[in-house]
């Protein structure tokens, strides 16, 4: 079966089995998305997946280059350049990239975070050449002109007032960064402040494209309705022959331990309640104790059956929303919870019963289905995650640039399925100290009188 | 991110169908005059075919009570997802309770005869299974959708036949769900895309129901226990539903798995909708909602669309492509590609039992707002008085019949094209037809669409932004009104 996810026979046999028969209770059902991994001469990693399922592919380009490579005053530079990824090279027009794989059915999109940058698009399975050629063009010759980056330093600075300036707790969002890191390569933000985006000159734009838009600096991962050895070829025609450079520069992501809570509290003139932002500093995305971090987390903030929601919405009624994640970071990351206060509500009383929450997690173990919730809820959520080409190729090219082991995508699962409640005890104790915290309390401005036609 | 996706939840495009007849590359020929943002190159190695796709047949069998159901069967992963449509929604609330049905549907997961609110979330998480239900006030079904793994199948769908058909919409659950929608609701009317479209909707539909993006306050309020328990008899019954799946399941399973959790479930008497009267908007008109010191202008021009089954809906499908549809459309790329003006300026329509809304919408910086409305009003204008070029037209329908095979990915797609069937009536071989419709359209059709629905006499404008620096630009295009209801939503 050239199936790229394959379900294991198991399950197979059980779905033809009469459904009043006794469902296996012993092991869930296998799914593993294979693929091959080679490295080219010029250094490009590439990683295939053949899945005849849909007559579609999907191409995905990480480059191993994100906020975090950027320095002081030139903020905002790794999302900006990625604006300029679509303004045309040697044989491609500004903008026919999106313009040809929109005008042939496709989709695509291009995203920078702290970490890597992704460029990504799935086509109807006869276009496989044109996205390798749209891809490998840009890669090899991209066209930098002044016109160019003013046009999209524009359009840049339109998405940060989009996103921040415009919204309410935007700012804040965007500060919490800064409290929160003390390392500069995680403490400013990715979209950039709007001086250094109007500083970013041609010669950066250059530079930054030599140094980390290179072959050996990026991973392309395409997945779908294609026979390997026709895609290989393709891949080699296109890109085999753009030049190798030199390593990037490492950068040290090493924060220095904290030793005492962080805590700042803003006013927004767009807010209209109080919003509560907490985090404490978890290890690097791939460390152990993520799996168990990542349980304690659903167990204390995922949905409406979580402990935070139980209390603080329905029970206590202090909230408006609460939720948060995660952060799985190439460096150390954090577990994330926020909150919105009711109207009435203070923001104490909110600290104080999240803070509450925490502590039964490190005094007692959690319950047999609170684990249960979250091994399932994850398992469901991976199934989902690989469904479509677009979301495996993404998912192999982030956790190959991330943690250089694509291999997670089948084996994560197996990492939750580990996870025990005296693990999810030890990583509360361990993490969710005070002196490990950051909090932002946002309020609401105070109304100035009545605004013009209210 | 290059580009965001659209401000509306809008079903805009639909992905599916049989493809259709080649067409030639379009990499020889330069952008047309009209797409000023885009330099074609004419080397990109475009594939000339469009790719010819089988759509999958949903298989379809009923209950012993009625209840309808279909399958698209999909064994890559070992999931489920399951839909529950019920004729009605928000558009068979009382006229005076605009808001019951989605309440009632809110409230079913909040306790059953045999489970409290918290046992059902529980039970729910510990199986990893999904549950959720919503009904617009402009709605016309009440839409239920459940979920998760395939081999927990017959818990999940035991705990959602118990909430789907034995509510008790416990009074302390009923008052805690009225004060946390109204903190949200409050918090939702901070940022100007929901203001924005709460004034757009009032002012195309007026009194009609399609003007309510949520419940008026006081109709809220004033529910009762015994308004939803009403509600939910009316309307929630086996022959007045269908049930759209797929997953990892053969029919003759899903059917059994059904027949135990809702083969008991007794039939009623099936709903039909009587619709509201719809008086279209008489003329132009300019809404301003001040919002001081914003940064941006939100910008909402448009008007009265068409219902889902109107013949008009292929050359629209075509116009809003060309229009906005995507980043491949004029206003991106000359609005924001060529001119900067803005991150992200978008076509769309819907439309429903009753005709939707058309329109186009962007985020401006405040300064930029005289030119930026300008451009737009312009690009709306000409959709109207010129022909679109023959490339052009050809690139839209390419566009649009090549992302048929994109659905083929998405299970999820297919199945809501499979709903729009169901829910409209449309004939069988709809989406298989699809293509041909979308061929068949002319720079004519699109030009008089374009004119009819785009009407300038006619064109609402909505802007939400910093009242004192935009008030006189909107001038320009009519007496500026302020709305007393939208103050109350802005800071």
């Amino acid at each position: 079966m050239n199936r790229a996810v394959c379900v294991g026979v198991c399950l197979c046999v059980a779905a033809v089995v009469s459904a009043s028969a006794a469902e296996p209770k012993s092991k869930p059902a296998s799914v593993r998305v294979e693929f091959t991994d080679i490295t080219l001469a010029n250094g490009l990693r590439v990683q295939l997946v053949e899945d005849h399922g849909a007559p579609v592919i999907a191409v995905n380009v990480a480059y191993d280059v994100g906020s975090r490579n950027e320095r002081a005053g030139r903020t905002g530079f790794a999302h900006l350049f990625e604006h300029m990824m679509f303004k045309g090279s040697a044989n491609v027009g500004d903008g026919e990239h999106f313009y040809q794989v929109f005008s042939n059915g496709g989709s695509m999109n291009g995203t920078t975070n702290s970490d890597l940058t992704l460029y990504f698009e799935t086509l109807p399975a006869n276009q496989l050449e044109l996205a390798l050629y749209l891809e490998a063009d840009r890669m090899r010759s991209l066209e930098i002109t002044q016109a160019k980056l003013d046009n999209q330093r524009h359009a840049v600075q339109e998405e940060r007032r989009l996103r921040v300036d415009n919204q309410p707790y935007g700012v804040a969002d965007e500060h919490f960064d800064e409290l929160f890191y003390s390392n500069f390569a995680y403490q400013h933000s990715t979209i950039g402040s709007m001086e250094d985006l109007n500083a970013a000159s041609v010669a950066d734009v250059a530079q930054f494209f030599k140094t980390y838009y290179a072959p050996n600096n990026a991973v392309l991962s395409v997945v779908g309705d294609f026979k390997p050895n026709e895609a290989l070829a393709l891949i080699k025609r296109y890109f085999e022959d753009i030049p190798r450079q030199s390593e990037p520069p490492a950068v040290d992501l090493s924060e220095p331990e904290q030793k005492a809570e962080r805590r700042e509290t803003m006013t927004d003139a767009l807010a209209r309640a109080t919003q509560v932002q907490i985090a404490y500093k978890t290890p690097v995305g791939n460390a152990p104790d993520i799996y168990a971090l990542r349980v304690l987390s659903s167990v204390l903030q995922q949905g409406d059956s979580s402990r935070l929601y139980q209390t603080l919405n329905k029970e206590k009624e202090l909230i408006v929303s609460i939720g948060g994640f995660v952060d799985e970071r190439i460096g150390p990351g954090g577990l994330y919870i926020g909150a919105t206060v009711r109207p009435g509500k203070k923001a104490e009383d909110v600290e104080a019963a999240i803070y509450a929450e925490i502590e039964k997690l490190q005094q007692q173990p959690i319950a047999e289905w609170e684990l249960e919730k979250a091994k399932n809820t994850t398992r469901f959520g991976y199934m989902q995650s690989i469904r479509s080409a677009g979301s495996r190729a993404t998912q192999l090219g982030t956790l190959t640039v991330k943690f250089n082991d694509p291999g997670l995508i089948n084996t994560r699962v197996a990492g939750f399925e580990a996870v025990t409640r005296a693990d999810v005890q030890r990583v509360a104790k361990q993490y969710l100290q005070a002196k490990n915290r950051t909090v932002i309390v946002t309020n609401p401005a105070p109304r100035a009188a009545a605004a013009p036609g209210a | 991110m290059y580009i965001l996706s659209r401000v509306l939840g809008f079903v805009l495009l639909a992905w599916t169908g049989l493809c259709a007849a080649q067409q030639p590359s379009l990499t020889e020929s330069p952008a047309p005059d009209s797409l000023q943002g885009v330099q074609l190159k004419g080397k990109a190695p475009v594939n000339p075919q469009t790719l010819r796709v089988v759509l999958p047949k949903a298989q379809e069998a009923t209950l012993s009570n009625g209840l309808r159901v279909a399958l698209l069967e999909d064994h890559k992963i070992p999931t489920f997802s399951l839909q529950l449509l019920l004729t009605g929604g928000g558009l068979d609330d009382p006229a005076d309770q605009r808001g019951v049905a989605m309440v009632t549907a809110s409230l079913l997961r909040e306790g059953t005869t045999a489970r409290t609110s918290r046992q059902i979330a529980e039970q729910l998480a510990t199986l990893g299974g999904f549950f959720s239900a919503s009904a617009s006030p402009s709605s016309g079904e009440t839409s239920i959708s459940m979920g998760g793994l395939s081999d927990k199948a017959d818990q999940i769908l035991a705990i959602a036949a118990d909430v789907v058909r034995n509510p008790a919409f416990p009074d302390a659950e009923l008052a805690k769900y009225k004060s946390r929608f109204l903190s949200q609701l409050q918090q939702q009317r901070a940022t100007p895309a929901f203001v924005a479209q709460e004034e757009f909707m009032r002012a195309v539909y007026g009194t009609h129901p399609g003007s309510f993006v949520v419940p008026q306050e006081n109709v809220l309020r004033a529910l009762t226990r015994a308004d939803l328990a009403s509600y939910h008899k009316a309307h929630y019954m086996p022959n007045n539903g269908i049930v759209l799946a797929y997953g990892d399941f053969k029919l003759g399973d899903l059917v059994q798995k059904l027949e135990r959790a809702f083969g008991d479930w007794p039939k009623g008497q099936a709903r039909t909708i009587s619709l509201p009267a719809l008086t279209p908007p008489g003329k132009s008109r300019v809404l301003l909602v001040d919002r001081p010191g914003s940064v941006q202008t939100s910008l909402w021009l448009g008007g009265l669309g068409i219902e889902r089954r109107s013949d008009d809906y292929f050359a629209v499908l075509v116009m809003n492509h060309i229009l906005g549809g995507g980043p491949a459309s004029r206003l991106f790329v000359n609005l924001r590609e060529k001119k900067g003006y803005t991150y992200g300026v978008y076509s769309v329509f819907n439309g429903s039992r009753f005709p939707g809304v058309m329109l186009a919408s962007m985020d401006v910086r405040t300064d930029v707002t005289d030119p930026a409305l300008q451009d737009l009003a312009a690009e709306l204008r000409r959709m109207g008085s010129e022909p679109v070029p023959e490339d052009e037209l050809k690139n839209a329908k390419r566009a649009l019949i090549g992302g048929f095979a994109l659905s083929l990915d998405s299970p999820q797609t297919l199945i809501s094209n499979l709903a729009t069937q169901k829910i409209y009536n449309l004939p069988p071989d709809y989406w298989d037809a699809y293509p041909q419709r979308v061929e068949a359209i002319t720079a004519a059709d699109v030009q008089r669409v374009a004119k009819k629905y785009y009407d300038a006499g006619k064109l609402q404008i909505v802007a939400v932004g910093d009242g004192a620096a935009v008030k006189q630009v909107l001038e320009k295009y009519g007496t500026v009104e302020t709305p007393a209801a939208a103050a109350a939503g802005v800071p």
